[in-house]
């Protein structure tokens, strides 16, 4: 061997190479996955939208065409109640009548994030689901589960024209997730408020 | 021949990564809990193993060993990115599954631990096998694991129902607690009571 490799060029020439040499394998694999994964994640969305509207035999095969068949309108609002251009708040319709809202908060580790779907009459919750990045499993993570979520349906969140809290079964062992989880849905619904109020005076 | 036996066949018995080296534990815990993702994670940290194995055993000659480690960290990292950045495109469900522990998987003491003990003194094709034989190892008791806590837990193999509705109704109810990762732990403790007690030379007080 010519050159004694444990020279301090040589390291520093090594490392140079082998770090170009992976940035530029890398670069190119992201560039290369990221439609798929884009696609994935849209997906993904469109399916818990629908399921939260009550459409449950959705998978990522049909996700794009159920999407396209239910979701009648999708527009932004701004903290009036108002469809604009520049509205904060994303509004799916789906089937005419439910309106599905996109939920974000914290639980016990990590954010979690969910959606809820109200009936027309702007006085009841169709269906909900939620996801989490980083809930214990078998604690905070089993709001995830059906039995967890079915129990939304049929709640109300207006009683008389006035906003009600929500009320949930917690998830025993996981009170700050499920702590959390009312707290997302109090805040959302208050952000929506104004939109409510107009869809049922 | 007699050496793709010994390197390939033996880490699926008597050199076992998880139950002899007792390596890998933490992502045989996490991951188990149903067979799907075992099985995922197990075939990504046999690719892993194999490729950074074959990988490192290449430069051996010329990594220079005041860097050595980095040099292992940078390759195994950069191929577990590719794997993560794969199952994310191809594979969604699984890879939400899996969550971080895709990403943990660099740091896997089998990993690294064979890298160290075999592919920086050994041949390339050599240490393809080994790293392939050790990677079965791991997803070979990751399988088992997982099919016992599925079934057990979920009264499902690969998502499909296997337990009869009819035993649900004549009282019959999944077992909680092999959802959860200490049962993982209690299951690969059997897996070694099994093997150390066919194997009694296995046995540390039985050796002369």
């Amino acid at each position: 061997m010519k050159k004694d490799i444990n020279s301090n060029g040589y390291i520093f020439l090594y490392a140079t190479i082998l770090i170009v040499v992976v940035a530029a394998l890398l670069t190119a694999a992201v560039l290369w996955f990221h439609p798929f994964q884009e696609r994935n994640e849209k997906n993904e969305k469109r399916i818990n939208i629908l399921r939260a509207a009550g459409i449950t035999d959705v998978n990522a095969d049909n996700a794009a065409r159920l999407f396209e068949e239910h979701c009648t309108a999708s527009f932004l609002l701004d903290e009036n109640g108002d469809a604009t251009d520049d509205g904060t708040l994303p509004l799916f319709v789906i089937d005419r009548q439910i309106s599905v809202i996109p939920m974000k908060g914290n639980g016990l580790w990590g954010p979690i994030s969910g959606y809820l779907a109200i009936a027309a009459d702007g006085n009841t919750i169709v269906g909900a689901n939620f996801d989490h990045k980083s809930e214990t499993p078998g604690l905070g993570g089993e709001i995830t589960t059906e039995k967890f979520q079915n129990q939304f349906r049929g709640k109300p969140i207006r009683e008389g024209g006035q906003m009600v809290p929500i009320e949930f079964d917690a998830i025993t062992g996981a009170t700050k997730t499920s702590n959390g989880v009312k707290e997302m849905i109090d805040n959302t619904l208050q952000m929506y408020a104004p939109f409510f109020e107009k869809l049922n005076p | 021949m007699s050496n793709f036996k010994k390197l390939v066949i033996e880490p699926l018995r008597k050199t076992n990564p998880v139950t002899v080296l007792v390596l890998g534990i933490c992502s045989c815990l996490a991951v188990t809990a149903q067979l799907k993702p075992a099985l995922v994670m197990g075939a990504s940290v046999t690719v892993v193993t194999a490729l950074s194995n074959l990988i490192i055993s290449l430069l051996r000659k010329g990594i220079p060993n005041r860097i050595r480690i980095i040099v292992q960290l940078v390759v195994v990292a950069t191929l577990v990115i590719l794997i993560d950045q794969f199952l994310k495109a191809f594979a969604y469900d699984v890879s939400k599954q899996l969550s971080v522990y895709v990403g943990l998987i660099i740091t896997n003491c089998i990993i690294m631990g064979r890298l160290e003990a075999f592919a920086l003194s050994h041949g390339p094709w050599e240490s393809f096998l080994d790293g392939l034989g050790n990677g079965l190892g791991y997803s070979l008791i990751l399988v088992i694991v997982a099919f016992f806590r599925e079934l057990f837990g979920s009264g499902t193999l690969l998502g499909y129902q296997v337990i009869p509705q009819s035993f649900y109704e004549a009282g019959y109810m999944n077992n909680g607690l092999m959802i959860l990762p200490p049962m993982a732990l209690i299951v690969v403790g059997i897996i070694i009571w099994i093997q150390r007690t066919r194997h009694p030379e296995m046995q540390e007080n039985n050796q002369k």
